[in-house]
């Protein structure tokens, strides 16, 4: 019978009593939230010192690994800025030993599984991830890219490329100048922590550094392994004690991090973008570490002042004076070096001024008077209440544990946090607030248009400095010369000059020439008859028939006009430098460098460089038969593309002095065009007026 | 004389088998508990016992798409809007500020009626209202206790916090520790019973400032919402979400409030629940607190269609940033029946490394630093776009680009698709699928979706189904069929000209 009344009896519940929600939120009860089921991570150590942690997942049928490597781009050389962030990128990207860069890529997309390394301030990683049933596939092509990897030189240049591209465009976003400059300020400019990858740094930057570096770095005893998903841990031990054991290469442990040492100097500093409606600010100085016995009682600090809703930046300057509709404090401290206190956000340009302020008044109004209870129980409850999510997934587990004992904290770092969190007074939060932040040593980063500001900023009483932020395009770099390479360097010259004509190089005072330029399929194929004239000593003129049109330009060493279809126009100084840099290297100038003294000749490694204060720079190598220059390899001014290489052949004699018909172009190791020239008038009396005369155009034609 | 490369470069530049879904489907089925309250509004409700967290998820099925002409950014203003408490939440006396508000519209609305006479305004009349609203402003906002409704969530543990405003759609989600679900109910149920919007103007300013952040101050913004204002002449997924600056300056709290009463109605509404919960408490929960919404008609669909595309459109937008290229094709909702075949087509073309973009134009040719592609551009719901990006390597232009993406979709047209390739794409959307089940925001997010988009949170399974029946035959019809030189809009950055040399720019011509 009890059977029967049974489902009835539970339901009834439910039925007799319609619950009505209570009047206020406040008189809800909230039972204990059950304990956290924290897994055990199951570690091991490989017979060649590599260290492995497993954590079975069995929810989903997909296996992750990462693999972390003690390294990071705090250890690049300072010329060569970049390094670890290339090599991290091209260990995946190149290829390893057996397959391709993009043979794996194929492989690993065809089963949509992914491996990827990357190298940041201070670890790298080479990660995979794979559905179950490829997980023996993707480790062994995992163990290939982390073991073997290639580093094929297209795929440099290509990830070269990319950083090229990154830095062209750093500027363009308001938001991410000023966190930047703001880092690099604080940190130091000339510090691993606070430069930046330069162009000219990832020039520099050959094959050879990139093995060097990633040699010194990836070896066993120098990674943690940590793989979770869908297996069985003993069985996952011995796999991968089959794949990796082999790997017995050692190298001497890997010195300590470099350590902060910079004292900024206090002040605002304005970076200008005029394409924004808003200022992006930055500011404060220079933080702490998690293990500082003090980090909980500055998050808390930190986190009244400007953490979220309930903060009083957040009241302030968000909701009270409608000024920001992003603004924020973060203590941020690292696990082994100070990191960065930072106030940040944006406000509309007229109101950067008044936003500072208001800013600044918060900051010294929390140092100069104790929080409320209710401030300092709501960021305690804040904390506690949602301790849970630390644990919400197994990921964040084992990603814990790698990160504690990477930087060697304490396994149970969190729950002191906790404790410390909770034990944290009134007094302490105005303590630490007095101690570790104040107004006086702010580094305050503005970008954004200084003409709209309004009130200036040196209404706040503080220097005002402006940053230049211009990206540097590097200048050819000379190689070392000493007294012997010098002159080995003009004896090499005079041998070149004597084969192509001798004194009468220096007798010629006008050149026309006319040639067609075939370029490469890749650049698109166009067939160009080009016309160029000179007048000793830096009158040029080209002009280029192509199939939309002519387009011409002249240069004289001080100006210049620029004609295409649209019509003539001065030309801009890009051309002006590089019409400049075509009077440097003519054959009739070029080979007579000896006799200037404002040109260096040497002999760098074999081949002539001739170089001068102006910053032009090509090398000659030359024909070891002839004495003939076999070819030209120089970097155009202003170009991006990577150094041009010009490669002579079929020298013919005009007038008594031999110049090549037939030259082929290289434009960053690639083919870019073939040139054929076709007729050679020298000394044929050609006028100022004549070369610098812009063309009649034809009337541009209607585009559709 | 040796040719002038540069010059010639310069003049140029004038660029597992996987188990099938139904098995993943099944399994699922049975962690899945849906019901629907006498009021119209549906609960999706999912087990997760791992950890003992929830995740919420309220999907409105309005967003900007339905923004009244002239007031474009309401659908957003009122989600800032419901944040700010409600009757019970967030006052420090309710009654007086009930008056003080209702004070604040009357003299807005003489403001807005001295206004109205235009050049025969009276300015020194404007002056003193101006004076007298802000007066009523103040008062008004003396009343808030700044900021508690959501000081209450994260003080209880909320993580995650936050809300979005789409073209589609309108969404607000949370998490909690588990033993905060109730708090959950008492708090959602009672911002949509009785929303206050209190603080409305000084909201309105922050609105106009997240305008600047997004859009104004921010090339790809600004580049974005100008390429959508021209592919999109007659329909209203023409307008950006945030609003059009004049349009955000003029919203008045009765314009929120008539958004509201329209569009959340119980009806339009769907909430998903995932985590460590009991289905029958959730429901239980459910009708003690959401069923006190009352039931209200569901408001109609946005009529206007959009008219046929015939000519190309080119957009140009003068930027100091790199330049940067978005090329958009029409393109029907994602209710037709090719709207798997767009999916497939995007991950051909732009997916990946082995995609056919990022081989030829980041890989072999260089030109490109990155390309890119979105099926289903700026939502689903109506007929919309299929968009291409294009970010040009150093020294190479977006013309260049453009010629070269033309020269890929030729030859794209013309060949059918290797089966190869097309067996990659639809292995990485199932593994893409498997990735996301791990997460439960990312599941409550999903179920929401698709259960109000294609009526069904199956789908979510399924879609997969549907990607697998794609043929290579499907690719090339639909290709051929919408990428067409009419149908296109393009629309790019460019650099202004160098006023004087010294202003050079860094990007070679």
């Amino acid at each position: 019978m009890k059977r029967f009344l049974w489902p009835i009896l539970t339901a009834l519940p439910l039925l007799a009593q319609q619950a009505v929600p209570p009047a206020s939120w406040k008189a809800l009860k909230f039972p204990p939230l059950r304990e956290i089921r924290i897994p055990k991570i199951d570690e091991v150590t490989l017979s060649n010192g590599m260290k492995v942690y497993l954590l079975e997942n069995h929810e989903l049928p997909v296996i992750r690994g990462l693999a972390l490597i003690r390294t990071g781009n705090l250890f690049d050389p300072a010329d060569k800025v970049g390094l670890a962030g290339l090599t991290g990128e091209v260990i995946r990207s190149g290829g390893t030993a057996h397959k391709s860069g993009d043979q794996i890529d194929e492989e690993l997309e065809n089963i949509a599984a992914s491996v990827e390394s990357q190298i940041g301030e201070s670890f790298g990683t080479v990660s995979f991830n794979t559905l179950k049933e490829r997980g023996d596939e993707v480790l062994a092509t995992f163990h290939d890219v982390l073991v073997s990897p290639a580093f094929r030189e297209e795929k440099i240049e290509l990830a070269k490329t990319g950083m090229r591209g990154g830095i062209e465009r750093r500027n363009d976003d308001a938001h991410g100048i000023s966190q930047r400059e703001f880092t690099n300020i604080v940190y130091g400019r000339d510090t691993p922590y606070g430069w930046e990858t330069q162009l000219a740094t990832i020039d520099r930057i050959k094959r050879q550094d990139i093995v060097d570096f990633y040699k010194r770095y990836y070896f066993p005893a120098n990674i943690i392994l940590a793989v979770q998903g869908d297996f069985a841990a003993p069985e996952m031990k011995t796999k991968l004690e089959s794949i990796f054991g082999t790997w017995k290469y050692q190298q001497p442990p890997v010195p300590p991090f470099p350590k902060v040492r910079n004292t900024p100097k206090p002040g605002i500093y304005v970076a200008t973008k005029t394409d924004v409606t808003q200022t992006y600010f930055a500011m404060g100085q220079l933080g702490g570490e998690l293990s500082d016995k003090n980090y909980p009682a500055l998050e808390v600090m930190a986190d009244i002042l400007g953490g979220g809703f309930k903060s009083r930046l957040f009241l302030k300057v968000r909701t009270q004076l409608g000024y920001a509709y992003e603004v924020g404090a973060d203590w941020a401290a690292n696990y082994d070096h100070p990191g960065l206190f930072s106030i940040s956000g944006s406000t509309k340009s007229p109101s950067t001024a008044d936003t500072l302020k208001a800013i600044e008044e918060e900051v010294k109004r929390i140092r100069s008077a104790p929080v409320t209870e209710q401030e300092l129980t709501t960021a305690k409850d804040t904390v506690m209440n949602s301790f849970v999510f630390n644990f919400d997934t197994t990921s964040k587990t084992l990603n814990r544990l790698l990160t504690y004992r990477y930087f060697g904290y304490p396994d149970d770092f969190i729950f002191e946090y906790q404790k410390g969190v909770a034990a944290v007074t009134r007094d302490d939060v105005l303590r630490v607030a007095k101690e570790y932040i104040d107004p006086a040593k702010f580094v305050i980063v503005a970008t954004g248009n200084p003409k709209e500001f309004g009130t200036p900023l040196s209404s706040l009483g503080l220097p005002v400095s402006e940053i230049d932020l211009t990206i540097p395009h590097p200048k050819p770099e000379k190689t070392a010369a000493s007294a012997e390479t010098v002159a080995r360097g003009r004896a090499m010259l005079a041998k070149a000059r004597e084969a192509v004509g001798g004194d009468k190089l220096g007798a010629v005072t006008d050149l026309t020439q006319q040639a067609t330029v075939q370029l490469d399929q890749s650049v698109g194929g166009l067939k160009v008859s080009q016309t160029e004239q000179w007048i000793a000593p830096n009158q040029f003129r080209q002009e280029n028939v192509m199939p939309f049109g002519m387009i011409a330009t002249y240069g004289d060493g001080k100006t210049g006009w620029s004609a295409t279809p649209q019509g003539v126009a001065p030309a801009p100084e890009a051309q002006l430098q590089q019409i400049a840099f075509e009077n440097f290297r003519i054959w009739f100038s070029l080979l007579r460098s000896d006799m200037d003294p404002e040109r260096t000749v040497n002999d760098a490694e074999g081949k002539l460089e001739i170089s001068d204060r102006n910053g032009h720079l090509v090398t000659l190598r030359l024909d070891p038969k002839t004495g003939l220059p076999a070819s030209e390899t120089y970097a155009t001014p202003g170009d991006p593309n990577g150094p041009v290489e010009e490669v002579f052949s079929n020298w013919e004699e005009t007038g008594g002095i031999r110049l090549p018909r037939i030259v082929a172009i290289n434009r960053g190791g690639k083919h870019f065009a073939d040139v054929t020239i076709s007729s050679i008038g020298i000394n044929t009396g050609i006028t100022p007026e004549q070369i610098s005369k812009p063309p009649a155009m034809p009337s541009p034609t209607k585009k559709p | 004389m040796k040719p002038a490369y540069f010059l010639i470069a310069a003049a140029l530049l004038v660029f597992a088998p996987a188990p099938s879904s139904a098995q993943n489907l099944k399994e699922f089925e049975k962690h899945v508990t849906e019901f629907t309250l006498p009021n119209g509004l549906h609960f999706i409700v999912l087990e997760r016992h791992e950890a003992p967290v929830v995740s919420f998820h309220t999907y409105v099925n309005a967003g900007s798409v339905d923004d009244p002409k002239g007031k474009t950014g309401v659908a957003h203003m009122f989600e800032h809007m419901a944040f700010k408490g409600t009757e019970k939440i967030g006052s420090t006396d309710p009654v007086a500020e009930q008056k003080a508000l209702a004070e604040v519209e009357r003299i807005y609305d003489q403001f807005d009626a001295e206004r109205n006479k235009l050049s025969k305004a009276d300015p020194a009349k404007l002056k003193a209202l101006q004076a007298r609203l802000d007066a009523a402003i103040e008062k008004a906002d003396s009343y808030a206790e700044e900021n508690l409704y959501p000081r209450i969530i994260e003080q209880n543990g909320g993580v995650g916090m936050n809300a979005e405003t789409s073209e589609d759609s309108t969404k607000y989600f949370y998490n909690f520790p588990a033993n905060r679900v109730e708090l959950w109910f008492y708090l959602e149920s009672a911002r949509f019973l009785h929303p206050v919007p209190r603080q409305f103007y000084k909201e309105r300013s922050v609105v106009r400032e997240e305008r600047r952040m997004r859009t104004e101050s921010d090339p790809q913004g600004k580049l974005f919402e100008q390429m959508l204002a021209a592919a999109m002449e007659a329909h209203p997924y023409r307008n950006p979400p945030v609003g059009w600056a004049s349009d955000i300056e003029n919203l008045r709290v009765k314009d929120a409030n008539a958004f509201f009463a329209t569009y959340y109605v119980p009806g339009n509404m769907t909430m998903s629940i995932v985590g460590d919960v009991d289905p029958n408490r959730m429901r239980a929960l459910a009708t003690e607190y959401f069923g006190r919404l009352a039931a209200r008609p569901l408001p109609a669909p946005v009529r206007t269609v959009e008219p046929e595309q015939e000519g190309p459109r080119r957009v140009q937008v003068v930027s100091p940033a790199q330049p940067i290229e978005l090329l958009a094709y029409h393109r029907p909702d994602q209710n037709d029946k090719d709207d798997p075949v767009f999916d497939v087509i995007s991950g051909l073309l732009a997916g990946g490394r082995t995609s056919i973009l990022y081989r030829d134009m980041v890989r072999d040719k260089q030109i490109a630093l990155a390309s890119g592609a979105d099926a289903t551009v700026p939502g689903g719901k109506y007929p919309g776009l299929f968009l291409f990006y294009l970010v040009p390597a150093p020294g190479h232009t977006v013309s260049e680009n453009e010629k070269e993406l033309d020269t890929v979709l030729a030859q794209f047209l013309k060949s059918r698709i290797d089966e190869p390739s097309l067996a990659r794409v639809k292995t990485k959307t199932r593994a893409s699928l498997i990735n996301q089940l791990d997460s439960n925001a990312g599941l409550a997010q999903l179920l929401a979706f698709y259960y109000v988009n294609y009526g069904d949170w199956r789908k979510l399974f399924t879609s997969i189904d549907d990607i697998e029946k794609v043929t290579a035959d499907d690719v090339q019809r639909v290709a051929k069929q919408y990428f067409t030189p009419e149908n296109r809009t393009v629309a790019f950055t460019y650099q202004p000209e160098p006023e004087n040399s010294s202003e050079k720019t860094g990007a070679a011509k």
